[in-house]
């Protein structure tokens, strides 16, 4: 499982960090970070981040 | 409060029910600056500063400021300052998972026909006539039925529904204070309203999110007894009274354009991007506000903890060094913030354009060449805003 953020479409809202705060953070300069590989066990969160994106720029590969 | 240099702002006193967000007053002060002044901090202007204010983590939502700046006092202000949009961090986190899956995109797709469905028995209701009033014909029963469809009330509540969210809408205006009693008996009522369903649905469970929110306050912890209720409420209160004003909104601003009009009826494949336009030219709600956790500086400006910032959704959406003027459904635009931004960013977006969008395909289709029959009554342009009522005349349906 790949997470692929489309950086043009996101708008930085951070709704993906509530929604799957395991996988997504603000660093300290507000740019957005996130683990592209996560283990399976985190598929859900990821697909509900990926959800619940206003922009939806987030797609899970695999 | 503020540094010296902000006295130099442009002052708008948004207090005024003459006060329009669209006045020359405004367009002036953005022309002259990023920000004015205003009764209660500042007023934020253009796209650039909008966009990035709207997601500051130096800021949170100011709306918990609302029933102090008002000396709003009962059951609206009650849940006002209790509810989703005034809760922050963890809480707002945890509350928020619990709402977003009855939002979801995917759940939304699902509803396009019944969204369909509303739409089409609405319009053959007055269709043929040539004429109706708008709000109470279309705008009003759409938006309340959409709701009812998401989650699965009886169609035929949909008046008591309306009327209340109505009710409770006049807290977001700039006569608030005449309408007090209206709101907070409303917001009583709905809360009956709420805690009956909700009593209801313990009774016979279903798939539905107010199903959903009975289940996740199994465990108190998730969510308690006042938060279920308080969620109920601005679930239906949320989602109609926008949305009805949104569409009316819609209307007016094709009724100035009919070309625009005609356009979404030759491709109705802009409905979409209609919706988007509407909302960057004419949004119902006019701004969303923040407020300053810390001191901070911010484009030269310094911002002290506790200052109100009212950032302008239609003023930064018309920012003539962001967009092309004028009202055109086939120019690609940037993204507006007619549904806020950042944490707070509306909820329920995904609903709200994806009914927008069918019912904006079939007025266009079907209600051909609309005008005005007499002049609207609209609410005043400070706040949340919409049409009253609209009277509209058209070419009668064969």
């Amino acid at each position: 499982m790949k997470i692929c953020v489309d950086l043009e479409k996101c708008k930085l809202h951070g709704q993906c960090i509530i929604a799957a705060p395991d996988l997504f953070v603000f660093e300290a300069d507000g740019s957005l970070h996130w683990i592209e590989q996560p283990e399976e066990t985190q598929r859900q969160a990821a697909l509900d981040a990926a959800d619940v994106c206003p922009e939806q720029a987030i797609v899970i590969e695999g | 409060m503020m540094a010296d240099g902000v006295l130099e702002a442009p002052y708008l006193n948004l207090d005024d029910p003459a006060f329009s967000i669209r006045s020359k007053a405004v367009r002036d002060a953005r022309e002259h600056g990023w920000y004015a002044r205003t009764p209660y901090g500042l007023a934020i202007l253009r796209y650039s500063e909008v966009g990035e204010l709207m997601r500051d983590q130096r800021l949170r939502q100011g709306s918990h400021k609302w029933p102090a700046h008002n000396k709003a006092a009962g059951m609206f202000a009650d849940w006002w300052v209790r509810m989703l949009l005034n809760r922050i961090g963890d809480d707002h986190a945890r509350l928020r998972r619990l709402a977003n899956p009855a939002f979801s995109p995917k759940l939304i797709a699902t509803l396009q026909p019944k969204f369909i469905g509303i739409a089409n028995e609405l319009i053959d209701a007055f269709g043929s006539a040539g004429h109706c009033e708008f709000m109470s014909a279309f705008s009003e029963p759409y938006a309340t039925r959409v709701i009812c469809a998401l989650f699965n009330l009886p169609h035929d509540e949909w008046r008591e529904l309306a009327t209340n969210a109505a009710g409770m809408g006049l807290a977001l205006g700039v006569t608030y204070k005449a309408d007090e009693a209206t709101v907070n008996n409303a917001t009583g009522r709905l809360f009956d309203y709420s805690r009956a369903l909700i009593a209801q649905r313990r009774r016979t469970p279903g798939d539905d999110f107010i199903s959903l929110l009975v289940q996740a306050n199994s465990d108190k912890d998730a969510l308690s007894d006042e938060e279920m209720d308080d969620m109920v409420v601005l679930a239906v209160f949320g989602g109609i009274d926008t949305t009805r004003n949104q569409i009316g909104l819609a209307m007016g601003q094709f009724i100035e354009h009919p070309g625009q009009w005609r356009l979404l009826a030759q491709q109705p494949d802009l409905a979409r991007a209609a919706v988007e336009e509407v909302m960057r030219t004419r949004p119902t709600t006019t701004w969303v506000t923040r407020e300053a956790l810390q001191d901070f500086t911010y484009n030269g400006l310094d911002i002290k903890q506790g200052t109100t910032l009212h950032l302008f959704a239609e003023s930064a959406g018309t920012d003539p060094s962001v967009f092309k003027s004028g009202f055109d459904i086939s120019e690609p635009r940037k993204q507006h913030y007619g549904f806020g931004g950042g944490t707070h960013h509306c909820l329920g977006h995904f609903i709200a354009r994806g009914d927008m969008t069918e019912a904006l395909k079939l007025l266009a289709r079907r209600v051909v060449n609309p005008a005005y029959d007499g002049e609207p009554v609209w609410l005043p342009d400070s706040g949340n805003t919409g049409p009253v009522k609209m009277n509209i005349k058209f070419d009668p349906e064969l």
